[in-house]
């Protein structure tokens, strides 16, 4: 499975002093790679729910691969969530199954409260949900 | 008292060294053992005491002490360990009677915090004494734990919930509330101090009005017992609740103050041990209040933290805790008005020492987590009271609770904490 985005970010995440690696996700956070998010997707369709932020999520498939592209009102959660959906878009539905909490751990790092790495569990599971790659958690 | 655990190394260590007259944060901090620690190498900042305050050194010991050396379960034991624990939890309820003025010690039930004596008084008392129609005011800035409750009852027996409006500033309006009180009014239920804005409601003459309009008063007290002295006499109501960790007592412990004649009147909430005379399979009788509403094995070492913790803050003088805690909640509005874009959510003169604002441009959870890597602990979100929220047109704020060990340095790095995260943030 191709994880060229992951591995970029857990790298340079693990180069990177605890200070530096808050810094580093306010800086993803600013310059959003790739398409800017669509102001109309930021609607409750698209919201994933038990955040203390908002945060919206859009799901596409292409040839068999699912690419997401998030978006959060507070600019730490929308570095982390770029992070999540840069680094698992591309996947299939099996590959994308195959994620884990031990994937997630590395783009964490102790940079952040474990308050947020269940956030980003809770991320992950979204993605996988939206995918129907959870197994009783088929998306609509 | 002949148990050791109210009176001996505990009460000793409660009586702080630093005398009432003067007033000294930097001593009083020493009795925290916490506070001397360090968050991401930078010393600790706590101001999120309005959620739980941190524990002076003497409630440590009175709960390790109970474990330790003076534990059995209270109540029933045919042994000198159980009497001891007894003793020490009944002893309890007297200081909680003198912490709030009330008139004995029967006037005071435990339970596991606010939220549950609300829910008391909510299922039992008004469940028994209201029907379809009857009114219940509460006020926009309600803790969810005094609004949800409420609302269980309105989809059980067909209840009015009357909310009572909050000004811009935070201030609380005596005649718009007076306004919603009518025939149909049975209790008005309102928080002594708001949990966000730090507004004090003028209880005493909400308990008045609703009095004459014939209906019950409830005190939601958890932010209001910690910041200034309380007499429930004084306040005439007929229910007050508060708890212990905001207290600087352990979790798990809250208290319902209820009258003579609203105690009396309550019917059982929850069956079990402890709350009877007598049982046989064709009739229960029931204990008096208080025992009456603490069915099983109450959490009697958490009350003797509790007590402790009281012990605590009366030998510093809760006038003088809540002059220090005055001053240093002019000096944050002072300092965070000096902020360019930070504006703060909640200016009624003379509140308490609760502080939220929001910063233009920023998240809250953002200006939090930032604070935060600086060792600085405040609370973001709508701090459970989404009604507020709605009403003051935000989704979030920060807020800054101060405690009696709070100093304004930690205010001002707090000033500073802003700033840097508006810089990052830009």
């Amino acid at each position: 499975m191709d994880l060229t985005a992951y591995e970029d970010y857990a790298e340079t995440l693990e180069a990177l002093d605890d200070e530096m690696r808050f810094e580093y996700l306010l800086d993803i956070a600013k310059k959003k790679r790739g398409e800017p998010f669509p102001e109309e997707a930021m609607d409750d369709a698209h919201l994933m729910h038990g955040c203390m932020s908002r945060v919206w999520i859009v799901h596409d498939i292409s040839e068999d691969r699912h690419y997401f592209r998030g978006h959060s009102d507070a600019a730490i959660v929308k570095g982390l969530v770029t992070m999540m959906t840069d680094s698992f878009s591309g996947l299939t539905t099996a590959e994308l199954a195959q994620i884990t909490l031990d994937h997630v751990r590395r783009l964490n790092l102790g940079a952040l409260t474990t308050q947020r790495q269940v956030g980003m569990m809770a991320m992950l599971k979204h993605l996988q949900k939206l995918a129907g790659a959870r197994p009783g958690f088929q998306a609509a | 008292m002949t148990t050791g655990v109210m009176t001996a190394a505990p009460a000793l260590r409660a009586a702080p060294s630093h005398g009432r007259n003067t007033y000294d944060p930097a001593a009083v901090r020493g009795d925290f053992p916490i506070l001397s620690r360090t968050i991401y190498n930078k010393p600790l900042r706590f101001l999120d005491n309005g959620a739980s305050a941190q524990k002076p050194q003497s409630v440590l010991d009175a709960v390790q002490n109970s474990y330790a050396r003076e534990y059995a379960n209270v109540h029933r034991g045919a042994h000198f360990l159980s009497g001891a624990a007894t003793e020490a939890y009944e002893g309890v309820r007297e200081k909680v009677a003198g912490l709030l003025n009330a008139p004995a010690p029967e006037n005071i039930v435990f339970t596991k915090n606010v939220t549950e004596a609300i829910n008391l008084v909510a299922c039992s008392w008004a469940g028994a004494h209201l029907s379809a129609g009857d009114e219940i005011v509460i006020t926009q800035m309600e803790h969810h734990a005094n609004i949800v409750p409420w609302q269980l009852l309105r989809d059980r027996k067909g209840i009015v919930l009357r909310v009572a409006p909050v000004e811009d500033d935070g201030r609380f309006d005596l005649e718009k509330f007076a306004a919603l009180l009518t025939d149909r009014t049975k209790l008005v239920s309102v928080t002594h101090v708001s949990n966000v804005l730090g507004t004090v409601v003028p209880v005493a003459e909400v308990t008045r009005l609703a009095r004459a309009a014939g209906a019950c008063v409830l005190i939601d007290g958890a932010q209001g017992v910690v910041h200034q002295p309380v007499d429930v006499q004084v306040i005439g109501c007929d229910f007050y609740a508060f708890t212990g960790h905001k207290l600087y007592g352990p979790t798990g412990i809250g208290v319902l103050y209820g009258t003579a004649e609203r105690l009396a009147e309550t019917p059982p909430w929850q069956g079990g041990g402890d709350m009877i005379e007598s049982v046989s399979f064709e009739k229960t009788v029931y204990a008096d209040p208080p025992l009456r509403f603490e069915a099983g094995t109450p959490p009697f070492v958490q009350a003797i933290g509790l007590g402790a913790a009281i012990d605590y803050v009366q030998a510093l003088g809760m006038e003088a805790i809540g002059a220090h805690e005055h001053a240093l909640c002019n000096h944050a509005m002072e300092a965070l008005r000096a902020v360019p874009g930070v504006r703060p959510i909640g200016e009624a003169p003379n509140k308490a020492a609760i502080v939220s604002f929001v910063v233009d441009g920023l998240h809250s959870m953002d200006v939090g987590a930032i604070l935060d890597r600086q060792g600085i602990a405040v609370r973001v979100g709508h701090h459970c009271a989404q009604p507020l929220m709605a009403r003051m047109g935000i989704e979030s704020t920060v807020r800054a609770s101060m405690a009696l060990y709070n100093t304004t340095e930690e205010i001002d790095a707090l000033a500073a904490g802003i700033r840097h995260a508006q810089k990052l943030l830009a």
